[in-house]
């Protein structure tokens, strides 16, 4: 399996498809965070948008690798094998940037509540929004995973999918990365850093559950 | 070395089609690929060779049926592209790695591989600009340099110059001696011609087993199509016949003793292909074999008398004392002559 990650970064890192997604999420932060906004309110943000990115850059890796040199590395690997580093890469590279989001994120915002007048802990906080990351990172490598191939295999109606899905991942009730989300805005207002434990383990349990259906159906549909 | 009678793939009524209503495009497939043999996939266009050969290499999974067998396994596709953002010796590290090689082996196994296709200079070309050649020999390379249990061929030698296709052919006669299994579809009937142990005929969506080659050629075919390499080599005194490797003599090699007429001499006829690793062979045995003469048989005349002279004969200088000696008087004889 490393050997297979080592390929299929180096073939993400190469290819400079992942450009694209991190200048977007990149710009969509200047925009929304300013420095001395509170900390918990950015970092929800910041989490927010990482989702429908982690979605882009799993359709990306899932897409890098042209169909005949897939069809080698599945022969020597195994399809799904092969086809779960392609989904580890993508989540590994949307950690990474939702790591160094939290740490810009956390550095320039000011250490306090919404109405600016409790104190917020730094490094809690940013523990919160780096648990806040995992559970976007995880649930839009969920969205990504079940809106490409094998799953949805013409673009016409994958994109569209991903989209609505990753918007729908944030705004249903119930769905671990609103319900992170919610803690981490609640928890700005009332001068509390919240631990989004339960999120994190619903996050982990829908990635899961998805990659396990993407990885089970690659072989059989060609 | 894996015993003759193991399985490497077995399909089990095996069927495979595109889609949930998609027609059939093989159905009830009963196919039994064992380690050490050379199967031949043959079929019109269209008919699921690819498909077949897919489900061999498990990269699809059957519709119905079942796929047993899971030896370490490279794939040639039918095209490969060039859009990989690596130099050639770049992703055939990658390759390496993934096929289970530690870095180094894979960067030296891919190295060498090049070299034996003639794209050691297309080493640090990206792959992008490599031409179809070079590419194509970047896909059957990434296929080799692991010592695959099995190797699937899918038209690998399409898009390869000549000199590349007999690496290619001497690779295969490698693996399958050496007791992995290879599977290979080619347009080109004469591929490997009187090789193969079984043949797969496609005919709509069943697929049915000729024994051997499918053809007339039959096992002698190889060596019958003036691709016959002749050896002569001595032993030690009263020394016993070298033995060929199984696949050699399945392909119509022979041995025969007093060739020429000399005592002790054996002649051993075998095809081109396997030519290399007899030779490999004889030289590494314990007591190792001298390698009296190597001919290349005339085309279309079975297997010939060596001639030495021949003009495509590689002859081996003799190394004993006495013929060393008598070599030097031939040199003085010719001097003799010019002056």
């Amino acid at each position: 399996m490393t050997a297979l990650l080592r390929y299929q970064s180096a073939l993400l890192l190469r290819s400079q498809r992942w450009l694209a997604p991190a200048v977007l999420y990149a710009a969509f932060l200047a925009v929304g965070v300013q420095s001395g906004q509170p900390v918990l309110d950015s970092l929800a943000y910041a989490a927010a948008a990482l989702l429908p990115v982690a979605a882009w850059l799993v359709r990306i890796c899932v897409t890098n690798e042209p169909p005949a040199a897939r069809g080698c590395t599945a022969a020597a690997a195994g399809p799904r094998r092969a086809h779960l580093a392609c989904l580890l890469t993508a989540l590994l590279a949307v950690t990474l940037l939702g790591v160094a989001a939290v740490a810009v994120v956390a550095g320039i915002s000011d250490a306090a509540s919404t109405d600016h007048r409790t104190a917020v802990a730094r490094g809690p906080a940013a523990g919160a929004g780096l648990l806040a990351m995992l559970v976007s990172a995880l649930l839009g490598t969920a969205v990504g995973a079940l809106t490409t191939w094998p799953l949805l295999r013409s673009p016409g109606r994958a994109v569209p999918a991903l989209l609505l899905a990753a918007v729908l991942a944030l705004v249903t009730a119930g769905s671990p990365a609103r319900a992170a989300l919610t803690e981490l805005i609640d928890g700005s207002r009332d001068g509390v850093v919240p631990v989004p434990l339960g999120a994190v383990a619903g996050a982990v349990a829908a990635a899961a559950l998805a990659v396990a259906v993407s990885c089970g159906v690659c072989s059989r549909r060609g | 070395m894996r015993g003759d009678s193991e399985h490497m793939v077995r399909l089990d009524g095996a069927g495979r089609r595109y889609g949930m209503r998609g027609p059939w495009v093989l159905r009830g497939v009963r196919l039994d690929v064992r380690a050490g043999t050379l199967v031949r996939v043959v079929g019109p266009n269209g008919t699921g060779k690819s498909t077949l050969l897919r489900l061999l290499a498990r990269i699809d999974a059957p519709s119905e049926g079942r796929v047993t067998g899971r030896p370490r396994t490279a794939y040639v596709p039918e095209r490969f592209p060039a859009a990989l953002p690596f130099t050639a010796a770049g992703y055939l590290t990658h390759m390496g790695r993934v096929h289970g090689l530690t870095g180094g082996t894979a960067a030296r196994r891919a190295e060498e591989w090049l070299a034996r296709f003639g794209a050691a200079g297309h080493a640090a070309t990206p792959m992008s600009e490599l031409s179809k050649g070079s590419s194509q020999k970047v896909a059957v390379a990434q296929a080799l340099l692991a010592d695959p249990e099995l190797l699937v061929l899918d038209e690998a030698w399409t898009g390869l110059d000549t000199e590349a296709r007999a690496v290619l052919d001497r690779a295969v006669a490698e693996r399958t001696t050496g007791g992995a299994a290879v599977v290979f579809v080619d347009h080109d009937p004469r591929r490997l011609a009187g090789h193969a142990d079984t043949t797969y005929a496609i005919t709509g969506s069943s697929v049915n087993r000729l024994e051997g080659d499918g053809s007339s050629a039959g096992a002698a075919g190889a060596l019958a199509d003036g691709s016959a390499v002749v050896i002569d080599v001595r032993g030690p005194r009263g020394a016993a016949p070298p033995v060929l490797p199984e696949a050699v003599v399945r392909a119509g090699g022979t041995v025969r003793s007093g060739a020429g007429g000399v005592d002790g001499v054996f002649r051993l006829a075998v095809a081109a292909v396997h030519s290399d690793l007899v030779l490999r062979e004889l030289l590494t045995a314990r007591p190792p074999w001298h390698v009296v003469a190597v001919n290349q048989g005339s085309r279309g005349g079975g297997v010939p008398d060596a001639r030495r002279g021949d003009l495509a004969a590689i002859q081996a200088e003799p190394v004993g004392d006495a013929k060393a000696e008598a070599a030097v008087e031939n040199d003085d004889e010719n001097e003799d002559v010019r002056r």
